[in-house]
């Protein structure tokens, strides 16, 4: 058996983590106007779903989402004015926040007047399957229809994700429960919720 | 030639080796991303498997475990890049457990127990058949997940609405991973059972 210096092992791994980092880059690069094409459908088909246009096909998505929004920078961010299938007007607000092991994000629907949820959409990047990974269920999502963001007295309170059950002072118009098990990603869902800046 | 075969049945990574359970369990509630992780599992599985073989004899000892887990690694995050400029939706469904690949046993056993031994073209057939080994399982337990827990086969409606107003309704335990590990138990059983004798 041959004996391998360590000025050899070391020369070696240099190389070839250099060769490798050559070959992602070119690859990653390669890929990326498929990748970053799918990634808008994905958007378009997310947006017009919160919206209530139901489930869109990848090859109409982003035609009907052009058709029926027009870009605005509320604030400087990324903002649509939409019209929801149901007829009426609404603001498309997008939020970032942080999950439990990676960026969380989603596109908020609003009424005309900035009061009302119409729909949500939320993604994550690397939650748990099966528990933060929840967030992007319907069943999760759909719980937000129809709360509001102010409340009674006209306050700012945004949509908050609570605890079932726990009796926090918040009016149920203005809480979705969180998810059970994923406490760490419904935090993060709440935090972002509550950065939700509606200046109108 | 009858050895190369092994892998299907008699060596199976999942049913004998008792390799790679963990993804089986979580991407097998439906047929199709059950199979493109099989053939994303199987190229990682034969490439890693011939490359790690040409290269074997200028590995040095000391840290072929680093070599191993570099190139699994960019094979891995190629195929993620190749999946998400192509079956976007499949490699969200996906989501985490491609990235998991890297930490397929599987991977790793061939590599340390037979393409640091053996010559290239035996260790491309190797990791070819032990990803098609895997891959079967994968395919038969999602197929009995989909069918029986949707009522579809790869989206694809085949039980009949008359079944479902005559009463038939889909097993909701299908879908959940518990029921993967009982299929994969009941095969592991079916095999062992179907053996002859003097092989045990």
């Amino acid at each position: 058996m041959r004996t391998f210096s360590n000025r050899y092992i070391f020369i070696y791994i240099t190389a070839m983590v250099s060769i490798i980092a050559l070959l992602l880059t070119l690859v990653s690069l390669g890929l990326k106007p498929l990748r970053e094409n799918n990634q808008q459908i994905e958007k378009a088909q997310q947006i017009l779903k919160a919206a209530g246009y139901g489930k869109t096909n990848k090859k109409e998505a982003i035609a009907l989402f052009n058709e029926v929004s027009e870009r605005n920078n509320l604030n400087g961010e990324e903002a649509y004015n939409i019209q929801c299938a149901d007829g009426t007007q609404g603001h498309v607000l997008y939020v970032k926040g942080k999950g439990l092991w990676g960026p969380i994000w989603g596109y908020v629907v609003l009424s005309e007047d900035f009061t009302t949820v119409k729909g949500v959409v939320f993604a994550h990047k690397s939650e748990t399957p099966g528990l933060g990974d929840r967030i992007t269920e319907d069943a999760f999502q759909q719980a937000f229809i129809g709360k509001k963001l102010y409340d009674k007295n006209g306050k700012f309170v945004s949509v908050r994700v609570l605890p079932a059950g726990k009796d926090s002072g918040i009016s149920d118009d203005n809480r979705v429960d969180a998810i059970s098990g994923a406490t760490l990603t419904s935090k993060g869902v709440d935090e972002m919720m509550r950065r939700l800046t509606v200046d109108n | 030639m009858k050895s190369y075969l092994g892998p299907l049945n008699r060596d199976n990574p999942i049913l004998t080796q008792t390799l790679g359970v963990c993804s089986a369990l979580a991407v097998t509630a439906q047929l199709k991303p059950a199979v493109v992780m099989a053939l994303s599992v199987t190229v990682v599985c034969a490439i890693s498997n011939l490359i790690i073989s040409l290269i074997r004899n200028t590995i040095p000892p000391r840290v072929r475990i680093i070599v191993q887990l570099l190139v699994v690694s960019t094979l891995v995050i190629m195929v993620d890049q190749v999946l998400q400029a192509t079956f976007y939706d499949v490699s969200k469904m996906l989501s985490v457990f491609v990235g998991l690949i890297i930490t397929n046993c599987i991977i790793m056993g061939r590599l340390e127990g037979f393409a640091l031994s053996h010559t290239p073209g035996a260790s491309l057939v190797d990791g070819l058949m032990n990803g098609l080994g895997y891959g079967l399982v994968l395919v038969v337990v999602a197929i009995f997940r989909e069918l029986l827990g949707s009522g579809t086969l790869w989206n694809h409606q085949l039980i009949p609405s008359s079944f479902y107003e005559s009463g038939y309704l889909n097993n909701g335990l299908m879908i959940l991973p518990p029921m993967a590990l009982i299929l994969v138990g009941g095969l592991v059983w079916i095999q062992q059972g179907t053996r002859k004798s003097s092989e045990k």
